[in-house]
């Protein structure tokens, strides 16, 4: 059999829903490459393996009986511990909610459990969601697993480390300026921050209301689809929930590229930002790909990328001060450095400029959908660098403001981080797929389409 | 372009302002820091392209027959 390290959500629901794998085995075989490895990867905040392997028997027991819920009936996954997962913590890994215990699933957590998901664990992130990697809070960053003394993105590290490590076929994160991306992009794994509204985001520890999405990372793109179609949804209880029908997201994945029409926002990492060569190379081989697969590639304008990035962090430091302004005064000593320097950028934002902020992003957001009435989608950079070490503050710094995801947590349409290849150093390469509101089938489509045509998703990290 | 002309005193007196009176000289420089980023940002908008008539992304909305 496969080594069920490298099952995909699809590859292990066939064998389980046949039987011919034991979600309890399963389960057992992942966690014990979490005991094994974890330990220099700080993937889990909280590993919880006893949770594991009771979702795995009751799993087993049900599929005994014919009774199989779907493609996640006994699969593990695990979630960014800024995600509400009932009676264990959740600490944003910080020393400020060390004891913050859920009382009741967020609604994310909740549809994993009614799939049927085995349940591994909280994963680390950036604290807050946006400081770090962090050495001085009470756990280790994560790591990169295709090098263990380079970063591996965030804030959704662990979600990135752990999906790519092999220790689950899936995880949750969240996105406010590319934080399900930029793991994905630094670990070489598929990561979507969805429509804005399309994952309930009730439950998630809010970094920005305006700006906040809840989105999977896999190894493949037909899983993470998979993902998509099982956490998406209308909630009537969150404000910002769109009432829009989801699902369907793996409808055309099969369908190709021939005839669709894309775009390339290659300003972003030529002229507005100097991608690293590698990077660029990989992204102008990808395109080249795509155009060879029948795609109809043009090159397209959009807004220059410092004003989305300026908008991006002035109306997602002052949504994040109004929330950390208390303990910004009680408790300043207990937040790291880096998310307390982070945070204290919204403390004097004037309101004239936050409004500004957001009467620009409706006017980006409606020129950059119309664009979208001669492409099908785009596709453009996700991080402008390969990985850093993760133990050079200068250069982590340096690269933390060199991408392009934030313009399209401002923009609110789909965006998926997928490997393009790899460095000459061996770490992973990646770009963004970007659709309009509600599009993700096609981005998923086009990203399908590459991803068969290469073989990233089939390298992995050998730990 | 960085706002260099903010000194630790001026942050210091802001921070006050606003109840953030436990921060430590190094918080303090980070604060500083932090808002020179900020401003910085805010050069960066181009605010000369919004007309009146350019609402925020945020308006109130009432709930419609959607039923939400």
């Amino acid at each position: 059999m496969t080594d069920l390290a490298w099952l995909t959500v699809a590859e292990a629901a066939e064998l389980l829903r046949g039987k011919q794998l034991s979600p309890v085995e399963y389960a057992k075989a992942l966690i014990d490459r979490i005991d094994r490895h974890d330990g220099t990867l700080n993937a889990f905040l909280r590993f919880t393996p006893e949770i594991a392997l009771e979702d795995a028997r009751r799993a087993e027991a049900e599929i005994a009986r014919g009774a199989w819920r779907g493609p996640l009936h006994g699969v593990p996954y695990g979630l960014k511990d800024i995600i509400d997962y009932a009676g264990l913590p959740t600490t944003a890994h910080s020393k400020i909610l060390q004891d913050n215990v859920a009382t009741a699933d967020a609604p994310v957590a909740q549809k994993l459990k009614a799939a049927g998901g085995v349940f591994m664990g909280k994963l680390s992130t950036h604290e807050f969601a946006i400081g770090g990697p962090s050495f001085d809070l009470p756990w280790p960053p994560a790591r990169n697993p295709w090098n263990r003394d380079h970063f591996c993105g965030g804030s959704s590290s662990g979600a990135g480390t752990a999906t790519a490590a092999g220790f689950l076929p899936a995880a949750i994160g969240t996105d406010t300026g590319g934080s399900v991306r930029n793991p994905a992009s630094m670990c070489g794994v598929a990561g979507m921050k969805p429509t804005y509204g399309l994952v309930s985001r009730r439950g998630v520890l809010p970094l920005a209301y305006s700006l906040d999405h809840v989105g999977p990372l896999t190894r493949t793109v037909r899983d993470n689809a998979l993902m998509l179609d099982l956490i998406a949804g209308h909630d009537p209880l969150d404000p910002g929930s769109a009432a829009h029908a989801a699902g369907g997201f793996t409808a055309q994945l099969d369908r190709g590229v021939k005839g669709l029409r894309i775009g390339v926002i290659r300003h972003f990492y030529v002229r507005d930002m100097e991608a690293d060569p590698e990077m660029a190379a990989g992204i102008e081989a990808a395109v080249a790909k795509l155009a060879g697969l029948g795609a109809e590639v043009r090159e397209i304008q959009t807004a220059p990328l410092g004003e989305y990035l300026a908008c991006n962090r002035i109306l997602m430091t002052s949504e994040a001060f109004a929330l950390h302004e208390k303990w910004m005064r009680e408790r300043p000593q207990d937040y790291g450095a880096l998310a307390r320097e982070r945070l204290m950028a919204g403390a004097f934002v004037r309101a004239a400029d936050y409004v500004n902020a957001s009467r620009l992003r409706r006017k980006m957001a409606d020129a950059f959908h119309a664009l979208f009435s001669g492409i099908d989608v785009a596709v453009t950079a996700s991080s402008m660098d390969p990985p850093c070490r993760i133990d050079a503050p200068q250069a982590i710094e340096y690269t933390y403001r060199r991408q392009a995801r934030a313009p399209f947590n401002i923009t609110g349409g789909p965006a998926l981080s997928v490997p393009v290849g790899f460095s000459k150093a061996g770490l992973p390469l990646g770009m963004q797929i970007v659709g309009k509101p509600f599009s993700e089938a096609v981005v998923y489509r086009v990203a399908h389409a590459y991803e068969r045509a290469t073989a990233w998703s089939e390298r992995h990290p050998s730990l | 372009m960085p706002d260099d002309s903010l000194t630790l005193d001026e942050i210091r007196r802001m921070a006050a302002e606003i109840g953030m009176t436990r921060l430590t000289d190094g918080q303090l420089r980070e604060l500083l820091r932090a808002t020179r980023t900020a401003r910085a940002r805010r050069a960066a908008l181009p605010l000369a392209s919004l007309g009146p008539a350019d609402e925020p992304a945020h308006v109130f909305r009432l709930r419609g027959e959607d039923g939400r």
